[in-house]
């Protein structure tokens, strides 16, 4: 019973469009890096925590790529199962597009 | 009062009996229930349902501690995210776990292996996993050692072999992502664990287990556990509340009630600011998180309880604490640390009688009333914010403080951290999998006018009224243990074993065990001799966050080592 009633609420849920961050049609990064990724790459990805730094990573598309799908084992989750091929790319877009807060709220 | 717990201490506090009969294989009910008149001993989580993290034990001491030596070490293997777990002992055998729930059985004396038992766990699922694959400890009972897993299960093997008694999977991990690593309990004739929860949308449950078949027997939801709670989730935001019961509570005998700290509710910071009673992803208080529950064992009903942080909006647990018993002047308290730096005093109803401050930088609220009101919350809108105190590991973390009724002391450790942070409008991810619902994105600080840091405080329980303290470079993140010799343990972050005198803080041996440590330590007798046992290895989350924040030691240390190291003074 517990157990339906916990599956029945996320049937809701998705059925109510609270599934997925998404922005006209496209993965919403930076919700996602407030949600999820955040809580080991700080402040957007801007920051160092849990895990590296990613703004300015001289780590290649392909490394990252292979990192988000597989993860770290003890170190960062794999994604593989979350995120598309295109999803993937809008992640490593963002990372590209990363710059410290006080650049970009000039902009 | 405390010249009468001195007494009390010493009958039965005794030196190491000398007790040559071998395994009994037996830890039955009432011998749990009296752990604490075992020193030779150590049965469960914290030691006793006192939960005192205290050893009456005390032929090692504060005039020969300086003599003690490595007895034996052992490795489990496969140490992802180091070494977290509480060893136990019971009649000359030592238990413990290791990551990825891996169990061993040795001989106390000398570390040899009884017995192994390797379970084969989801590995798929781990690799997707943040909050795994360490495990916290187990617990014994009914001819059982019993051990979750983070793929959702709980298992007992026989104490004896090690040979798979049941295995019983009560979470859905494959598609809720949480699974457990807290330490399950014995209480009569179940076993009680909590599951993982917090940021993962989902309801968090404590689960009884009939300790003998592994039947589930009943299942308490930490988030709108009762129809009154459910009350408290404006938009049936109930469905991914978060909760949890992460870390092993206790029970309290006369009453027949078990205590349970509770996770904090997800997301974890909450965009409507003020307007939270109406407002935002989860409108109300947000029943039973950050609470201290109390629950019929026999049946799971919610008996009473009292929530620490009404709509917690920092994520300040109630889980990550202990449940001290201490009697004084003819009353019961319980004392109960939570997350965000102030331990709370109950009644063993768990009325509130008062709150004191554990750590000095606190900003998320101005204080707590008389009532265990809130007084100050800031509570933060969409937007960012500047240095919030405690940062979001904690001013208290999760391993457990000690308390020695012979000094009257409580020694605890608290962690002077802060955040910058910026709140964000998230959505709960539900698939294929649950992922973390975090509603911000931070950056830890240094707190105003100095460096991040840690110390180990010696205070009275009720009052709090701080006796001496002793400052670390670094939070340690490891559990203390006290003893019968008036010796205080302080495992810290950097590897280094410190014994100090429980009486004034004199340091007075020290040991580098070669890696942080951020696990159990207990002691025990066999054969008439006094050991001290320690869990080394570095690796949890909070531990991951140091070497951005600290550098060396940390940005080198191994977060996939770890080893048990067993301490004995010489022939």
């Amino acid at each position: 019973m517990a157990a339906t009633l916990a599956r029945s609420g996320m049937i809701a849920l998705l059925a109510a469009g609270l599934a997925f961050p998404a922005a006209a049609g496209h993965l919403d990064v930076p919700n996602l890096f407030a949600s999820v990724c955040g809580f080991c790459h700080e402040d957007g990805g801007r920051h160092a925590g849990k895990g590296p730094q990613l703004m300015n990573t001289e780590r290649s598309d392909d490394f990252i790529r292979k990192r988000i799908r597989e993860g770290k084992r003890g170190r960062m989750p794999a994604f593989g199962r979350m995120f598309s091929d295109e999803d993937i790319d809008e992640i490593i877009a963002y990372i590209r597009a990363l710059k410290p807060r006080e650049q970009a709220s000039t902009e | 009062m405390r010249k009468q717990l001195l007494i009390t201490a010493a009958i039965i506090g005794l030196a190491v009996s000398a007790m040559p009969a071998g395994p009994s294989w037996a830890v039955d009910p009432s011998r749990i229930e009296n752990a604490a008149k075992n020193p030779n001993d150590w049965l469960m989580y914290r030691g006793s349902y006192d939960n005192w993290q205290y050893s009456p034990l005390d032929q090692i001491n504060t005039a020969n501690v300086k003599d003690l030596k490595v007895a034996w070490t052992h490795t489990p293997g496969r140490a992802t995210r180091g070494l977290q777990s509480m060893p136990l002992v019971a009649d000359g055998v030592l238990y413990y776990s290791g990551s990825y729930s891996r169990l061993f059985a040795l001989d106390a004396a000398t570390g040899e292996l009884i017995w192994s038992y390797i379970p084969e766990l989801n590995e798929d699922l781990i690799a997707q996993q943040t909050h795994s694959p360490y495990n916290r400890g187990v617990a014994l009972g009914h001819g059982n050692v019993y051990v979750g897993t983070v793929d959702g299960r709980l298992i007992a093997v026989d104490m004896k072999t090690g040979a798979p008694v049941w295995d019983t999977k009560l979470v859905d991990s494959e598609k809720l992502t949480v699974g457990f690593t807290g330490a399950p309990i014995v209480v009569k004739d179940k076993v009680i664990i909590g599951a993982q929860g917090g940021e993962w949308p989902w309801r968090g449950p404590i689960f009884g287990v009939d300790a003998k078949t592994g039947k589930k027997v009943w299942e308490f939801f930490t988030v709108a556990g009762t129809e009154e709670a459910m009350k408290t989730w404006g938009n049936e935001s109930w469905r991914t509340g978060g909760g949890g019961g992460w870390m092993p509570g206790t029970y309290n005998v006369a009453k027949n009630l078990v205590y349970w700290g509770t996770g904090n509710p997800a997301p974890l910071y909450d965009w409507a600011g003020p307007d939270w009673k109406t407002e935002g992803p989860r409108p109300g208080t947000n029943l039973y998180t950050s609470s201290v529950i109390a629950l019929n064992p026999d049946t799971g009903e919610l008996v009473s309880y009292f929530q620490e942080l009404p709509h917690d909006a920092w994520d300040f647990d109630s889980a990550v604490g202990e449940f001290l018993r201490i009697e004084r002047d003819g009353e019961t308290y319980i004392v109960h640390p939570n997350k965000g730096g102030y331990v709370y005093v109950y009644d063993e109803m768990l009325n509130f009688k008062r709150a004191w401050p554990l750590v000095k930088n606190i900003n998320f609220i101005e204080g707590v009333d008389e009532k265990g009101n809130l007084i100050g919350r800031r509570d933060m809108r969409e937007g960012k914010h500047t240095n919030l105190c405690p940062a979001i590991a904690g001013g208290i973390s999760w391993n457990t403080g000690t308390y020695s009724p012979r000094t009257g002391y409580y020694y605890k450790v608290g962690n002077e951290w802060c955040m910058d942070l910026e709140i964000v409008k998230t959505t709960p991810i539900l698939e294929p999998m649950a992922q973390l619902n975090i509603g911000a994105n931070f950056t830890f600080t240094d707190p105003e006018g100095g460096k991040a840091y840690g110390h180990v405080d010696a205070r009275d329980p009720i009052t709090g009224e701080l006796a001496w303290r002793i400052d670390f470079p670094e939070p340690p993140l490891a559990s203390l243990l006290s003893t019968g010799g008036d010796l205080l343990f302080v495992p810290d972050a950097r590897g280094v074993l410190r014994a100090y005198d429980a009486r004034n803080g004199a340091e007075l041996w020290s040991q580098n065990n070669g890696l942080g440590h951020n696990g159990g330590i207990i002691s025990y007798a066999v054969g008439g001799k006094q050991y001290i046992s320690v869990a080394v290895g570095w690796g949890s989350l909070v531990g991951d966050a140091y070497p951005d924040l600290f550098g060396e030691p940390y940005k080198s240390m191994a977060t996939d080592q770890g080893w048990l190291v067993t301490f004995t003074l010489p022939d």
